[in-house]
């Protein structure tokens, strides 16, 4: 973060593919020891952006530092840098213990330092005792730490997961998530993740990077990302939320007036009367029992979704729009599906953003 | 418990009848296999070693024991290794080549391997002694060019004899090889790449063992197709570089010493094994 030295700097970095442009203009400064997810839709640019950091494709414009070193036009073997792929990429001619050693092997580390160095990335990831094993004999968890084992071997000064988790069933995939946070955590690795799963990046992740198009659209903290998303890319991304388009009417002291077609609601931002916005909230917001200044709304029931310690409230506010309301077990009188209801939210919880022709 | 009792009694016999199925299916492969293969194989090699007088190895005696015939087993292996060799070195980055063309032009190149194939051997072959012989083309073209004054000797040489056979045998070679190449993940090399691996580390630790199958297969083809080749050597280089096969077509065809030929068939057969076993054990081999 803010207070470690700047360890991966990208600067600048455009590449288009023919007249596509994949990424533009793109910024992004990670400090040592730090873990940072690239998050976005299939297409947005994380996946290029990884691979320029590894050097397996090279950016049109723009600068990449990584340890204070301009590897810009550096290739990959000269990188210093572990990627774990999202199919793993072991090699399928070598046992478990022949993929971990290759990259020392190939740098001709003494063999000693090889054993040594392969048993502690085994252990780490809690395979020491199937070194011998061959490749296909794995099942897709053991074949995902083999990967990461095979990465880290070499310590590198930067680790890069390319959807490398997406490929695990779910139950797996949680708990990798957790564990691998843990690992990487105690190795002290900087790591970038380029995932599309939400839940991976809030859980994994120091910093987030929201990528729409090319481009950066927000860099945050998960908690930051979550309760104020910079844009309503960013908000539609991560997270369930209730959106109702409107015009501002009005404003002051960084709120303002919209008028909608469920009523004039109150919302932080700052517009010109007149523009087209989009006023949002999260579900966990929403509550049954209005108190204080808030926004207020009122429609029928469509649908109540149980889902454990919460449940998903639907609710028809007619003209077209719905609010969702995410209601805790403990709320006494859960609404049941046609009731007419009135759910009301804090206006400091209301967000304005721009809208967006494709949003 | 009366569940159990209920399922279990057919599992027992699906499971025998499953292998009926599969029996059944390979009957018709193992028929043709046993009467027109295993059955003249085996009356092969009762031919020779059957004289006049009952047993005798006197076939294979003549055969390993004299020069002449030592020369010929040599002449056949040569051959054989050579054009292997030559054939390999041309197929495998050929083979590289295609995998990475797209579109028409692959669809092309595979077609320009693929055509030769409906041509017979013995047209193919003629092709070559058109070409090469001393008021062939080639010869005709370099006098024309004043780049030779005489015509070249090539038809009826070793290098003639390699040369045809090499165009002949090229899409034995690179048809596997490509199979394999192609099918090749890109994601190898990158991740080899990522963890230190110079392009040339890459290619020799990576690329070439996990191309291996293919490589075996082509060789293997190639190996035992020129071994046993008899139309390519005698078109192309004939009387004075005799081979097994040349042998074996003469024993039978001439002298009338079935038992000779026979013999000499078995040697030709134990090379070819020989290689094709060694083949298929180098890639199961585990690193």
């Amino acid at each position: 973060m803010s207070e470690t030295a700047p360890h991966l700097v990208v600067r600048g970095v455009s590449k288009r593919f023919g007249a596509t442009t994949v990424l533009d203009r793109v910024d992004l400064t990670i400090g040592r020891g730090e873990l940072v997810t690239l998050l976005g839709p299939s297409g947005c640019g994380k996946t290029t952006l990884l691979r320029l950091v590894a050097g397996l494709a090279q950016p049109d414009q723009g600068q990449i530092e990584l340890a204070g070193r301009d590897i810009t036009n550096t290739p990959p073997h000269r990188r210093n840098v572990g990627v774990v792929f999202q199919n793993y990429a072991l090699f399928p001619h070598l046992t478990v213990a022949g993929n971990v050693a290759f990259g020392l092997k190939v740098r001709g580390a003494p063999k000693a330092e090889i054993d040594a160095a392969v048993e502690r990335a085994l252990s780490l990831v809690k395979l020491g005792h199937l070194g011998g094993r061959r490749i296909s004999a794995l099942s897709g968890g053991q074949q995902q730490r083999v990967a990461l084992a095979r990465a880290i071997a070499v310590e590198p000064d930067v680790l890069l997961f390319d959807e490398a988790l997406s490929a695990l069933d779910r139950k797996l995939r949680e708990e990798m998530q957790v564990e691998l946070r843990r690992l990487l955590q105690d190795v002290k690795a900087t790591a970038i993740f380029v995932t599309h799963d939400q839940d991976e990046a809030l859980t994994m992740s120091d910093r987030v990077a929201v990528m729409n198009k090319g481009r950066i659209e927000q860099l945050a903290e998960p908690r930051e990302l979550y309760a104020r998303p910079a844009s309503l890319f960013a908000l539609n991304f991560v997270g369930l939320s209730t959106r109702i388009p409107g015009t501002v009417v009005g404003g002051k002291d960084g709120k303002v007036e919209v008028d909608t077609r469920v009523g004039r609601l109150s919302a932080v931002g700052t517009f010109q009367s007149g523009s087209p916005v989009v006023v949002a909230t999260r579900p966990e917001q929403l509550r049954l029992d209005a108190a204080g200044e808030a926004n207020a709304v009122s429609g029928r029931v469509r649908s109540v979704v149980f889902q454990g310690s919460r449940t998903l409230i639907e609710v028809d506010a007619g003209a077209g729009e719905s609010l969702l309301a995410e209601l805790s077990g403990r709320d006494a009188a859960m609404p049941r599906v046609h009731d007419e209801i009135r759910l009301a939210w804090p206006i400091a919880e209301t967000f304005a953003f721009a809208a967006e022709p494709h949003a | 418990m009366t569940e159990v009792a209920l399922i279990a009694p057919p599992v027992a016999p699906s499971v025998d009848r499953e292998r009926l199925t599969a029996f059944g299916f390979a009957l018709p492969s193992l028929i043709i296999i046993l009467g027109v293969f295993a059955l003249p194989l085996l009356l092969l090699l009762g031919v020779s070693v059957i004289g006049p007088d009952g047993l005798t190895l006197v076939n294979y005696q003549r055969l390993l024991g004299t020069p002449y015939y030592l020369g010929v087993i040599w002449n056949s292996l040569r051959f054989g290794l050579l054009t292997t060799a030559i054939t390999f070195a041309i197929s495998y980055p050929a083979a590289f080549a295609l995998a990475r063309a797209r579109g028409a032009l692959r669809s092309l190149l595979l077609a320009t391997l693929f055509l030769p194939l409906a041509a017979s051997v013995i047209v193919k072959a003629f092709a070559w002694t058109i070409l090469l012989r001393s008021d062939g083309i080639v010869n005709e073209t370099l006098l024309a060019l004043g780049i030779i004054e005489d015509p070249i000797r090539m038809i009826f040489t070793e290098t003639a004899l390699v040369v045809g056979a090499v165009n002949i045998f090229l899409p034995f070679m690179i048809l596997p090889i490509y199979a394999n190449v192609a099918q090749l993940d890109a994601r190898y090399a990158e991740a080899a790449a990522t963890l230190g691996a110079s392009p040339l580390v890459t290619f020799f630790r990576v690329i070439v063992p996990l191309t291996l199958p293919g490589i075996i297969a082509g060789v293997a083809l190639v190996f035992s197709l020129s071994v046993s080749a008899y139309v390519v050597p005698t078109l192309l280089i004939g009387e004075k570089y005799p081979t097994l096969a040349t042998t074996i077509a003469k024993a039978y065809l001439l002298a009338r010493e079935p038992g000779f030929g026979a013999a000499a068939g078995a040697v030709l057969l134990v090379i070819a094994i020989a290689v094709v076993t060694l083949s298929s054990r180098l890639s199961r081999e585990p690193k």
